[in-house]
């Protein structure tokens, strides 16, 4: 630590240069994380709120919630702990001044899945009453809007707000059922009424649940990873995060090696004088620890005050513990990047450095 | 006895480009012994003074330190005995660049043990003149005071051996005799076995021993021939 404390004194600006480029790279990394946590989550929210372990779907529907249609009475024929039905269809709202794109999830009152409003009334009692996600909050939306909807003439009020209410990017709009399937089949009501998308099951042993034909289960996370462009979207995200590692690695190496090299003779002449290539490769890695360390921190730190700074519409949602190990990793990877210049230290013949 | 060379050899290359570096050595110094190697340029000087300073392994024969045998030893434990038994005072500046003069020291209490306590190396640096350089960084000395700086950090570890190559080739004539007269004092206080190269043949009169390094042939000068070769 003695060596590498007073090279990093004596040379500060060598030493900046490094840091602020691990920086650099690591405020890159820990924005990415944060983008990729704010879309997936964009896309899950709803869904880990609703806590169940599996869906069950139609075959065909090949997983997908928007293909699957089946009858709401097979959720009384299921021997699961909990079940609740889901009815979707997307649509365009419309309060008269903004259009939003959104989801109606009709859902039964009875059921798990009626959502906890953070404002407004929880009955929905109001007919076609909807609770909101919050998000639509900053888009101008409030209590007591009516709501035009793009595909029908029925008009729906805004009752109450609940948080955690987006799916697959889109946010939601809770509302009964019966009002829902009166929407989504019109003159085909009376007929349609018990044909639900989805029943999400809350039961850890979904797995030996005897199921209908045609019908399929799946585990939650199978689900989510199904939902159009999630998966491609955090793939590419965290080959982003994994290639940075990989950058940051060669950078240090390569600014390290550098260094190294112009102090062969220095290292040789102390190595003459018997001081071991264990302490003098120690004292490289402790160099890199600190100067890793200190952009990881900093980065850190800037991270999140400029995610203070921006706005409710950027999705970007930083999660500490995922940063925390991040940031670990970014250090580790540094210290490998030393590796080349330990292992120059290490083949440094005494008498070379020594001359005539 | 602290330093030994037995039958020692080294040769670079192999066949025609054979270079008897140098040639077959029988040597010993003794605690308290000052002795100097003269001899011309390409002679083998260097050679002889880092094989007998275990920096390099002589092609045949033994180099015995303390009584250990160098042939029976690996390059960590070789450089552990550097580190514990040798003091070098190289013909390059030894110095890292980084450190200041007091770092340098500083250094070897790091990884070393026994070393000058806070009187003695505050003596030091008034013998050697350098007590006002002690915050000064290498980039900011002389080569003269960088040498002498190279002579307090030898000194320093309190070396059963001192190896010195040069050590005064960048020093005026005045802190050239100071400097032997210094490397006298701590042989004898110290009973420091230690051997210097020099090209400076006024320096021998502060030597006990003369030898004559020609051809990589290692040969003691008598009495009568250090005489004749002073008053060259
Ligand atoms: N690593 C080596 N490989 C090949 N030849 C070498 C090597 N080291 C030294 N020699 C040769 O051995 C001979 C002795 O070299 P050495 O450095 O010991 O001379 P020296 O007496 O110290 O000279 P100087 O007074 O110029 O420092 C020279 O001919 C040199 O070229
Ligand atoms: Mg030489």
């Amino acid at each position: 630590m003695f060596l590498a404390w007073s090279e990093i004194k004596k040379n500060k600006l060598r030493f900046l240069l490094i840091t602020s480029i691990l920086l650099l790279v690591s405020f890159l990394v820990f924005f990415l994380s944060g983008l990729a946590n704010g879309l997936a989550s964009m896309n899950r929210e709803a869904i880990d709120s609703w806590k169940v372990d599996a869906v069950l779907l139609t075959e065909e529907s090949d997983k997908s919630l928007y293909e699957s249609a089946l009858d709401r009475k097979i959720a009384d024929e299921l021997d699961a702990k909990e079940t609740a039905v889901i009815s979707q269809m997307g649509a365009i709202a419309n309060n008269g001044d903004t259009k939003q794109n959104v989801m109606l999830f009709g859902i039964d009152r009875e059921e798990f899945i009626k959502p906890e409003v953070s404002e407004g009334d929880p009955t929905f009692y109001v007919q076609n009453g909807v609770v909101a996600s919050d998000v639509l909050k900053d888009e101008g939306f409030k209590i007591g809007d009516t709501l035009e909807l793009s595909s029908t003439d029925t008009k729906l009020t805004i009752v109450g707000f609940t948080e955690k209410a987006r799916f697959n990017a889109s946010p939601i709009l809770y509302m009964k059922l019966n009002d829902m399937q009166k929407i989504k089949y019109g003159d085909a009501y009376t007929m349609n009424k018990d044909l639900v998308n989805a029943i999400v099951i809350r039961d850890k042993d979904w797995a030996t649940l005897s199921l209908p034909d045609n019908t399929e289960i799946i585990e939650t996370e199978t689900f989510i990873e199904s939902l159009p462009g999630y998966t491609e979207q955090n793939l590419t995200l965290t080959y982003m995060i994994y290639f940075l590692f990989v950058i940051s690695a060669a950078i240090v190496a390569i600014f390290l090696y550098v260094l190294t090299v112009q102090k062969i003779s220095m290292f040789g002449l102390m190595k003459a004088q018997g001081i071991s290539s264990a302490y003098l490769a120690r004292s490289v890695i402790a160099q890199t620890f600190i100067l890793a360390l200190i952009g990881v921190v900093l980065a850190f730190g800037l991270t999140l005050l400029a995610g203070s700074f921006l706005p409710n519409g950027v999705p970007i949602m930083f999660d500490i513990p995922t940063m925390i190990i991040y940031g670990v990793v970014l250090i580790v990877v540094a210290i490998l990047g030393a590796v080349i210049s330990v292992w120059t230290i290490i083949r440094i013949d005494p008498l070379e450095a020594i001359g005539g | 006895m602290v330093l030994e060379l037995r039958n020692a050899k080294k040769t670079f290359g192999e066949g025609n480009t054979l270079v008897e570096a140098m040639k077959e050595t029988n040597f010993l110094v003794e605690r308290g012994e000052l002795v100097a190697v003269i001899g011309p340029s390409g002679s083998g000087k260097s050679t002889f003074l880092t094989v007998a300073g275990a920096l390099q392994t002589p092609s045949e024969g033994e180099v015995i330190i303390n009584g250990k045998e160098l042939s029976q030893l690996n390059e960590k434990q070789r450089s552990k005995i550097r580190l514990q038994e040798i003091g070098f005072i190289l013909q390059a500046s030894n110095l890292v660049p980084f450190l200041t003069v007091d770092q340098q020291l500083e250094l070897l209490n790091k990884v070393k043990k026994d070393n000058m306590t806070k009187d003695e190396q505050r003596k030091l640096y008034e013998d050697l003149g350098i007590t006002k350089l002690r915050k000064n960084y290498p980039s900011d000395l002389s080569g003269g005071e960088r040498q002498r700086v190279a002579i307090a950090k030898a000194l320093f570890s309190k070396p059963a051996i001192l190896l010195a190559d040069e050590p005064t080739a960048s020093l005026d004539s005045d802190r050239a005799f100071e400097v032997m007269e210094l490397l006298r004092n701590e042989t004898k206080s110290n009973q420091t076995a230690t051997i210097v190269v020099t090209h400076d043949i006024r320096l021998i009169q502060y030597v006990d021993k003369v030898y004559k390094m020609t051809d990589g042939v290692l040969k003691l000068e008598s009495s009568a021939e250090m005489a004749l070769d002073s008053t060259e």
